[in-house]
């Protein structure tokens, strides 16, 4: 290897920076070998013999695709039920505690997944609230999921999953909520009629339009994947799509604060996650 | 009570809410509607509508709900025509840190439209702006960021703006913006931030 194409320590201090700025993500010095790894297959690919070459084209790219191109590599994107748990705690302990102090008993309580993926975070809610909700019992949920993908949102409907997407579920929820077909396992009737899913691309202010009056919105690893000026326009259709005094959940390596200041960021005994004002209309 | 399968919008609220036209002259209409809320969407959707600028300008001057400014600055960012630049640029001169640092935000994403004013930002009086100027750039992706730069640190009288500046420079530098580096150090030569931020864009630009 061209001594070129090493990585120095100040290059590794110049990319972390540099990435955090732009993502979020913070990459501990434990991690150097893991970035180093995905920073060199990226250089390889593009075709640059040095670093400073390559963090030029990722810095100053007017499309900024190799810099998307780096942030799916440096991600890890798998789905599967029960994905960072503390948030569905967070919910049924801390969000809908507060919810509840002032929302219309007339009226049910809306949750929406977005991105629905193969449906295994709206179901997942789903299975929470049954089963360490008791307040289910006073009030209706609904539980709305949306995708842009046609396709990922039939495989959500049809609710048929490998035993890699299942491996987090414990035992009795499996045996309780799941049906085996062959190698695959089908989620209940029941939740499969209790989740719908409709298409959604959040960047088309119509379609985020028809979709309103929710209580807390899940959107996590999603608006990582899109440049700056989309991640705020999209935060400014959650807002509106949020009823006063509703909760937004996003994954652990995002923050809305980085995004747009229209949130209040709420610290909750399980997770962070932000609000949109109460007296905001 | 229990898990029912709802709708995108449930029937039962405010029935014929946000039904109106969405055409241009209604949303300009609906721009200076009493309801915040309503304003924030004719805000939105008028992002789609270059004629719209003008009057998306025109309320960002007088607009006092913070979170329609917020939808008004992106909207703006969306169009980004010379017209909308020229009121996000505005915005670096306003009182309101929300406002300002909003546009900030977006005035990085937009590397083209940006460059032809990026000169008299870095020119202005105010020493504050030129910083906001140099805060453009952190991320601002055009060729001529590095350039930019070393223009700072060469020409500014204000150690506010050169260490903004160097700070800057210590990850977007190449070599050839060592000798600006080191006439930097001479330039203030009693002032500490300035030779260790300058070193340490020096030791991070390292030797080729």
């Amino acid at each position: 290897m061209p001594k070129s194409t090493i990585i120095s320590d100040e290059d590794f201090q110049k990319f972390r920076e540099f990435f955090y700025r732009k993502t979020g993500m913070l990459f501990e010095d434990s991690k150097r070998y893991f970035v180093d790894k995905r920073l060199l297959e990226r250089m390889t690919a593009t075709g640059c013999e040095s670093f400073r070459t390559y963090f030029t084209m990722l810095r100053f790219q007017a499309s900024g695709a190799e810099l998307q191109t780096l942030i799916n590599a440096m991600t890890v994107n798998e789905t599967y039920f029960f994905r960072e748990e503390y948030q569905f705690r967070c919910l049924v302990d801390s969000i809908l505690k507060e919810i509840i102090t002032h929302h219309p008993a007339s009226r049910p309580i809306r949750i929406w997944s977005v991105p629905s993926s193969s449906g295994e975070e709206p179901y997942g809610i789903a299975m929470y609230l049954l089963e360490h909700w008791p307040q289910l019992e006073h009030w209706d949920v609904e539980i709305i999921s949306s995708d842009i993908d046609t396709r990922i949102l039939e495989q959500a409907r049809a609710g048929l999953y490998a035993s890699r997407a299942i491996q987090h579920v414990p035992a009795p929820l499996l045996k309780k909520y799941f049906r085996r077909m062959g190698a695959q396992y089908q989620i209940s009737q029941t939740l499969r009629e209790a989740v719908e899913f409709t298409r959604v691309n959040v960047h088309d202010t119509a379609d985020m339009r028809s979709h309103r009056h929710f209580d807390v919105i899940f959107c996590r690893n999603l608006l990582i994947y899109f440049d700056d000026l989309s991640r705020k326009k999209t935060a400014e259709s959650f807002f509106d799509a949020l009823n006063p005094g509703g909760f937004i959940c996003l994954g652990h390596s995002e923050s809305m604060s980085r995004i747009s200041p229209l949130f209040q960021i709420r610290r909750f005994p399980e997770a962070i996650v932000y609000q949109k004002p109460l007296e905001a209309r | 009570m229990a898990l029912k399968k709802g709708q995108p919008t449930p029937p039962s609220h405010s029935p014929g809410e946000r039904q109106d036209a969405r055409n241009l002259e209604t949303l300009l209409q609906t721009l200076l509607d009493e309801d915040p809320s309503k304003r924030r969407w004719a805000a939105r959707d008028l992002a789609e509508h270059p004629a719209a600028t003008g009057a998306l300008v025109s309320r960002l001057r007088r607009e006092t709900d913070a979170t329609v400014l917020q939808v008004i600055v992106t909207a703006l960012g969306c169009l980004a025509n010379d017209e909308a630049i020229r009121g996000l640029i505005d915005c670096l001169y306003s009182e309101n840190a929300m406002l300002r640092n909003t546009a900030i935000e977006v005035l990085k994403e937009l590397p083209d439209p940006v460059a032809p004013h990026m000169g008299e930002l870095l020119h202005d009086a105010d020493p504050d702006v030129r910083i906001f100027a140099v805060n453009v750039l952190e991320s601002l992706r055009h060729p001529q960021v590095e350039a930019w730069l070393v223009e700072v640190i060469l020409k500014d009288e204000h150690i506010n703006v050169c260490a903004t500046a160097v700070d800057l420079l210590g990850e977007v530098g190449g070599p050839q913006s060592r000798d600006a580096l080191a006439a930097l150090k001479q330039r203030f030569p009693e002032e500490p931030y300035i030779q260790f931020a300058a070193d340490l864009a020096l030791k991070r630009i390292g030797v080729e």
